[in-house]
């Protein structure tokens, strides 16, 4: 009797560990989209990474992406991020402790924690606001907050970085690792979306006095479509060291294809 | 004696071709020094490139139009042409964007001008830009520019 109650404890300790730690190889779908995607108009831009494993099993903690968003965006002629967020105020108050028109995005992140044999779902809210800038880059702060089953408030930032043709530019980010609970791996970001534009954000200026409540404009897009729509692309990176590439293109208005992903 | 005149008479006119030559030299490639404003309004814009307009014054006076580039890069890049009665300008400048995060970031950076017609058919030159890029409103761009001007 004493013997089967010791074998039944080893087969439940390494039922435990084993799948918690069995890490594979990462594969990545990148999702992007324009709204609205009228040419020449103000646009809010939507992206989303979906990251998988082989054989279902949990990948590996993401620590880096590097987004390539394409050429003639207008990032930088936008009147997103007319005030800066100082990453401490972001910090200690959350977003609520930065300008309103420091704001440039919302998201979402979902994350998985193998608990012994079971995977537990976090999500986790995402902010997106200008922070300071860097040597004259443009700097994004990104703002995570998931509360159960691991509270956890992760700021990083996303600098904005020169890239060659068919790209306009790279958002570079670099993430940290997120402890989730005693013996367990750090946690495993699977899918993730935000955008970055004016949809859903407010923000106000002095106008004679009082104070006025406006929708800013936005991301301009170029008066043309280039051939073949335009592309995005991204690298993951993983605590384990691999990497994971994705591309896709948000096609032409009036294309009469949807937006093509490739894994 | 005469040889000592004939040699004074031929240092005269040498001096002379030598003054002749100078003038015609500095009457060909005139310079000016230019210092110039220009308030100018949005008209349209694809992506990252604004197209803006206005008047241009100071020491050329005229329409200035200007393509204005700024990717989120901190370089910012235009090209320019100033129309006059009967002559234009057209330069280019290149510059570096401070406080990006501002609602008006200024920029400055090196100036060139790169040809022209009428009177500044074959102008060139460099100096210096400078302005301010309101990014609130309707993107307006306040530009100054200083430099020399040959032609």
């Amino acid at each position: 009797m004493l013997r089967r109650t010791w074998a039944l404890a080893a087969a439940l300790t390494l039922l435990a560990c084993v799948p918690s730690t069995a890490l594979a190889t990462q594969s990545v779908k990148l999702s992007a989209g324009f709204s609205p995607d009228r040419p020449g108009a103000s646009t809010t831009i939507s992206f989303g990474f979906q990251i998988s494993a082989e054989h279902s099993q949990i990948p590996s903690p993401l620590t880096g992406i590097d987004l390539r968003y394409p050429a003639d965006l207008g990032l930088g002629t936008s009147d997103l991020g007319l005030a800066t967020c100082l990453p401490s105020s972001l910090q200690i108050f959350g977003p609520a402790g930065c300008p309103a028109n420091s704001r440039m995005g919302y998201g979402s992140a979902f994350a998985e924690i193998p608990i012994g044999p079971v995977l537990v779902g976090e999500p986790a809210s995402i902010t997106l606001l200008a922070g300071p800038a860097q040597e004259g880059h443009l700097d994004f702060l990104v703002y995570a907050l998931a509360e159960i089953p691991v509270y956890a408030q992760i700021i990083f930032s996303a600098l904005l970085l020169p890239e060659p043709a068919p790209f306009g530019g790279r958002l570079h980010f670099d993430v940290p690792l997120v402890p989730s609970l005693p013996e367990a791996p750090d946690v495993a970001v699977v899918r993730l979306r935000t955008t970055l534009g004016s949809r859903g954000l407010t923000y106000y200026e002095r106008v004679h006095g009082k104070t006025i409540a406006y929708r800013p404009n936005g991301i301009l897009l170029p008066s043309s479509c280039p051939r073949g729509g335009f592309p995005f692309a991204a690298n993951l990176s993983f605590q384990d060291g691999t990497h994971a590439h994705a591309a896709t293109r948000v096609p032409c208005p009036g294309s009469p294809r949807g937006v093509r992903r490739h894994g | 004696m005469i040889d000592s005149r004939k040699r004074f008479a031929r240092a005269v006119i040498a001096m002379l071709a030598l003054l002749c030559v100078g003038v015609a030299i500095a009457s060909a490639a005139r310079a000016l020094y230019v210092h110039d404003e220009g308030r100018l309004h949005y008209i349209n814009s694809s992506g990252s490139l604004i197209r803006e307009e206005g008047a241009a014054t100071g020491t050329l006076a005229g329409r200035l139009q200007v393509h204005f580039l700024y990717d989120g890069s901190p370089t910012v890049t235009a090209s320019f042409t100033i129309s006059g009665n009967g002559w234009s300008l057209d330069g280019r400048g290149t510059g570096r964007l401070n406080n990006p995060n501002s609602p008006s970031p200024s920029f400055r950076g090196a100036m060139s001008i790169t040809g022209g017609s009428g009177r500044y058919a074959h102008a060139h030159g460099s100096g210096e830009m400078f302005g301010v890029f309101y990014r609130r409103g309707h993107y307006a761009l306040t530009v100054q520019t200083l430099g020399e001007l040959h032609y």
